[in-house]
């Protein structure tokens, strides 16, 4: 238990999935070590036909006869990586990005191929052999491959094959209360989700870790029909605007400032009198929080928000350095304050909702 | 006619002047709350649509119009004080330059500008970072009173300029007026009546998606504006009528749906023109598309754009939108049969 009477944050499980492998669609890996984690601390656990995990967990007995709402925590587990898609005679491999990877950080990169993260190098020409126009130019996606070294298909078949996933080769490190490690978006929304529900909560709760959120918010909109739950909230790992050279006031949200919260994205109003619940009950328990940017991003809360017949919904996200690229570094004491600010969110909502 | 006309000129400045930008609906939904009490059982859903159950018996009948209005955001406030924003909704960059929003929940206004460059022309083809945000509150007090995340939407009441009505939050503010008229001393209802005023139309048919899923009508028919020069294959005039969907973007009208709004139409003596248009406007794309389908029409006020925060309706167009509702409500939707 943390100071303040929320559950401890899980850095042993951030680290474990931050490390596994997870891109949109093959999300087994992260899957397997939060069933292994969670199977023993919730009530109900399946895995959905989309490949989403569902954990159902009742309230604590209260006293009361108020219920509460059901209320749905969601996170996603799949990370942007690349597909390998033809392996061609020289040995090379031919990839298509899944999900948004900025292809000016491609070229040089090493990545993790397969189950088995056989190491790639994402090749590109050094400059002694580039006209000198071309070196000034990022190279498109479609020009770029992947080299594990081999000299010729046969041998390249011999260890991947087309279809296999690519995840940058980044391992968790830890430096004061910073953190750097790969996909934090949103492995660190799914670690505050795997501490919240080391208690029993006020409320029905139904925790999904989602599939597919990087390619279209797919796994969450599936599962909200299947949890037809009465509330949302969705935990992220959101870009931090700290760029030097801005101005000051553009460079919101900071990592360490704890949580960020979203009043508007493209997919999502966040639902006012939700928001109020949270904002209340930040400022009552002192949890700092900062807003997140409006007008940019979309999270898989937008999916919920309109399945069946409306789910009022809110995203709560940690700001996180360097998203969508080889590593992101974020704040252990912002995920902690992630997991309080929900863990009381949740008793304000026992006692106040609707 | 008369008792009409008056109700639509009470009705309209209420309504059009109301605060409500996408999701954040408040204002607008107790003004229709307050305009159709009496009327039937009226409710909020989890996504903030009002939805009303008149009554009656027979089929199932959805009348459906969205009742947000253009909306913006402040992404920062910057070290003047000016705030910076994203737009709620599809209107247009260049039609917020000049407009007077009003900010709720501080309960302050404001005007917006624009950053017009220097040495080019005033093409007036700009984006949402060159428009800026002027509260008056000055360098210290803005970023506290009107931080990143503060929702904004035109401060504008409609008025009456002669035959036409003039005002920034007609669009669909005159649709929700004229359900409004239509319903008020409307007898022999023939249809199990349920309207729903949707929220978050702007944002792309979230409130009439989620209202259409829980109310799972028979039929429905969905109510919005539609803009001079928008259809093709004859355009569509101010003054000539409601306008009826043949098409728009994602959206074809259900045949026996169609066919209670021309026989409606046909009995109440209103003349209509047809609508065909590329842009996806309206509900009416979310409605027909939810749960396993809902044969639905598209009714449409006809309205001209200025180039600005304003959009002008004709008056008689909108008397006519009220008969042609009334005669809706009143005709009994007989499914598939004696449909072509």
């Amino acid at each position: 238990m943390s100071a303040d009477g929320a559950p401890k944050f899980r850095e042993d499980v951030l680290e474990a999935i931050s490390n596994a492998p997870g891109v949109s669609g093959g999300e087994e890996a992260v899957r397997a070590i939060l069933a292994g984690y969670a199977r023993d601390k919730v009530d109900s656990l399946e895995v959905d036909p989309m490949g989403s995990l569902v954990a159902r967990i009742a309230p604590r007995g209260n006293g009361s006869s108020k219920r509460g709402p059901h209320v749905m925590l969601c996170a996603h587990m799949d990370e942007v990586g690349l597909m390998v898609t033809a392996v061609e005679k020289e040995g090379r491999l031919r990839f298509r990005r899944v999900g948004g990877i900025d292809p000016r950080i491609l070229p040089g990169q090493v990545f993790r191929v397969g189950a088995e993260g056989i190491r790639a190098v994402v090749g590109a020409l050094p400059p002694h052999l580039l006209p000198r126009p071309e070196r000034e130019k990022v190279t498109a996606p479609d020009d770029l491959y992947l080299d594990i070294g081999a000299r010729s298909r046969e041998e390249a078949e011999e260890r991947v094959s087309v279809g296999s996933y690519a995840v940058f080769d980044t391992t968790y490190e830890a430096w004061g209360t910073t953190r750097k490690g790969k996909a934090f978006d949103d492995r660190a929304g799914c670690a505050v989700l795997a501490s919240l529900i080391q208690r029993r909560p006020p409320l029905p709760v139904t925790a999904v870790w989602s599939v597919q959120e990087e390619v279209g918010l797919r796994g969450a909109a599936a599962a909200a029909r299947r949890v037809q739950p009465d509330l949302a909230i969705v935990l992220e790992g959101t870009a931090s605007g700290e760029a030097p050279g801005s101005p000051a006031e553009e460079q919101y949200p900071y990592m360490g400032r704890g949580p960020a919260l979203t009043v508007q994205d493209r997919s999502l109003m966040v639902h006012a009198r939700l928001l109020d619940v949270i904002e209340e009950t930040a400022k009552r328990r002192r949890v700092p929080t900062q807003w997140k940017r409006p007008g940019v991003g979309g999270t898989d809360a937008g999916r919920i928000a309109i399945s069946g017949s409306g789910v009022p919904s809110a995203v709560v996200s940690v700001v996180c350095r360097y998203i969508h690229a080889p590593a992101a570094y974020l704040d252990v004491r912002d995920t902690q304050r992630a997991v309080s600010l929900i863990w009381h969110t949740l008793d304000t909502l026992r006692k106040e909702w609707p | 006619m008369s008792s009409r006309a008056s109700h639509l000129d009470s009705l309209l400045p209420a309504l059009s002047g109301a605060y409500g930008p996408p999701g954040r609906e408040a204002g607008i939904r107790a003004a229709l709350r307050r305009a159709v009490r009496g009327l039937g059982t009226a409710r909020e859903d989890a996504l903030g649509n009002v939805h009303l159950h008149v009554g009656g018996k027979g089929p199932r009948l959805l009348l459906s119009a969205h009742m947000d209005a253009p909306g913006i955001i402040v992404t920062r406030v910057d070290s003047s004080g000016l705030a910076r924003l994203s737009i709620l909704g599809p209107m247009s960059a260049t039609d917020w330059i000049g407009a007077v929003v009003h900010l709720n929940g501080v309960e302050q206004h404001g005007v917006i500008g624009w950053d017009r460059p220097k040495e080019s022309k005033d093409s007036r083809e700009i984006e949402a970072d060159a428009l800026y945000l002027e509260t008056g509150l000055g360098v210290k007090q803005a970023p506290k009173k009107i931080p990143v995340g503060t929702v904004g939407a035109l401060h504008d009441r409609a008025e009456k300029l002669g035959d036409l009505w003039c005002g920034g939050n007609l669009d669909n503010r005159a649709g929700c007026a004229a359900i409004v008229a239509a319903l008020r001393g409307t007898r022999g209802l023939k249809n199990d009546l349920h309207v729903v005023f949707s929220a978050q139309s702007d944002l792309g048919a979230r409130g009439a998606m989620t209202s259409a899923f829980g109310i799972e009508p028979d039929a429905a028919v969905v109510l919005d504006v539609a803009f001079v020069g928008e259809s093709r294959g004859g355009d569509i005039a101010l003054g000539k009528g409601p306008c009826v969907g043949l098409k728009e973007e994602g959206f074809l009208p259900h045949p026996a749906a169609l066919d209670l709004v021309k026989r409606a139409a046909k009995a109440a003596r209103v003349s209509f023109q047809w609508l065909i248009r590329e842009s996806s406007g309206s509900d009416a794309r979310a409605v027909r598309a939810s749960r396993s389908g809902v044969p639905t029409a598209l009714v449409a006020i006809p309205a001209r754009k200025t180039g600005g925060p304003r959009v002008l309706v004709n008056a008689g167009d909108l008397e006519k939108t009220v008969t042609l509702l009334r005669g809706i409500v009143t005709t009994s939707y007989t499914g598939t049969r004696g449909s072509k």
